[in-house]
């Protein structure tokens, strides 16, 4: 197994040239890449399978997802699976050349529809729902206070926090933070509504929490350990 | 809206403490990420900061459980 070398600490970075050597394709692989490559009939059919592909993939995202999305009637939840098989499939052939063979080919394109589908499980579940005001938000974040189970540092972590948020940040990173922290607004809403990316969103929600994390080192705030752990 | 307990709040404030990839380099390896997972092989080792931007980022943390699950269902 080889180590590739990833941008850490990039959040919204491009992606670096990975500089491994193309692995041998497995066999599977390779008649999907050169189906799809080729022209005529033998295309067409291969477009047909990877639709019916993706669309199962899509229906297993929606079929783990739609116990959150009890208003949806069958038909709206086949629709929805459908529409992201459909652009699932457009996004595979544009984004073929990208395939490196790192995995199995079949690997590779569900995760394009497990984005559609949960990309569109997100803004359905959103899709009348207004962001919360700031101040809202602000209110719930300074009422916050520890349980019973918590230790007193946690009260202290959660003043140290509060104040870095009002002092530290720049309004836009105290905003995204705040929606996605404590509103948890999902991200690939809060960056429709904001005219955004998810990847953009990312990088100032990582912005903001390093600053976070130096306002609380330069005041000496100790992090309990539970917040280290994964 | 729903109520967040404090411990969760500031997990979700202060993300995760190691270096972190973003979501779309999480996007372009996650499908190489849940192959090692699944062949016993360590991804975190191979792919280094995906494991912290999963734990930073619930979208994408979502669609790695899901990756996971289909790929390990469909060997």
């Amino acid at each position: 197994m080889s180590t590739v070398t990833l941008p850490v600490v990039e959040p919204g970075a491009p992606d670096l040239a990975l500089t491994q050597r193309p692995p041998s394709l497995d066999d599977e692989s390779r008649a999907w890449l050169d189906d799809l490559r080729t022209e005529g009939r033998t295309k067409d059919e291969a477009i047909a399978r990877l639709h019916a592909l993706l669309l199962r993939a899509a229906r297993f995202e929606i079929a783990r997802r739609r116990v959150t999305m009890p208003h949806l009637r069958g038909d709206e939840l086949d629709d929805l699976a459908a529409e992201a098989a459909d652009d699932a499939v457009v996004s595979v052939l544009r984004r073929l050349d990208d395939f490196r063979g790192l995995s199995r080919f079949s690997t590779w394109a569900y995760k394009f529809a497990l984005l559609e589908a949960a990309v569109k499980l997100r803004k359905r579940a959103w899709q009348s729902r207004e962001i919360p005001l700031e101040d809202e938000t602000w209110n719930r974040l300074a009422s916050a206070r520890p349980g019973p189970d918590d230790q007193a540092e946690t009260g202290v972590l959660l003043d140290a926090v509060r104040e870095g948020i009002a002092n530290g940040l720049t309004p836009h990173q105290r905003r995204v933070l705040l929606a996605l922290a404590v509103d948890g607004v999902p991200i690939d809403v809060l960056a429709d509504r904001l005219g955004s990316t998810r990847g953009a969103l990312y990088k100032t929600l990582h912005d903001a929490r390093r600053k976070l994390r130096a306002h609380l080192a330069e005041r000496g705030v100790a992090l309990g350990q539970w917040l280290e752990e994964s | 809206m729903e109520r967040r307990e404090p411990r969760e709040m500031l997990r979700g404030l202060l993300g995760p403490a190691a270096p972190e990839v973003g979501c779309d380099t999480c996007f372009a390896e996650l499908d190489r990420f849940v192959e090692l997972e699944l062949a016993g092989h360590d991804a975190d080792v191979a792919l280094p900061g995906l494991r912290a931007h999963l734990d930073g980022c619930p979208a994408c943390r979502e669609e790695h459980e899901s990756l996971l699950a289909l790929a390990a269902e469909r060997r």
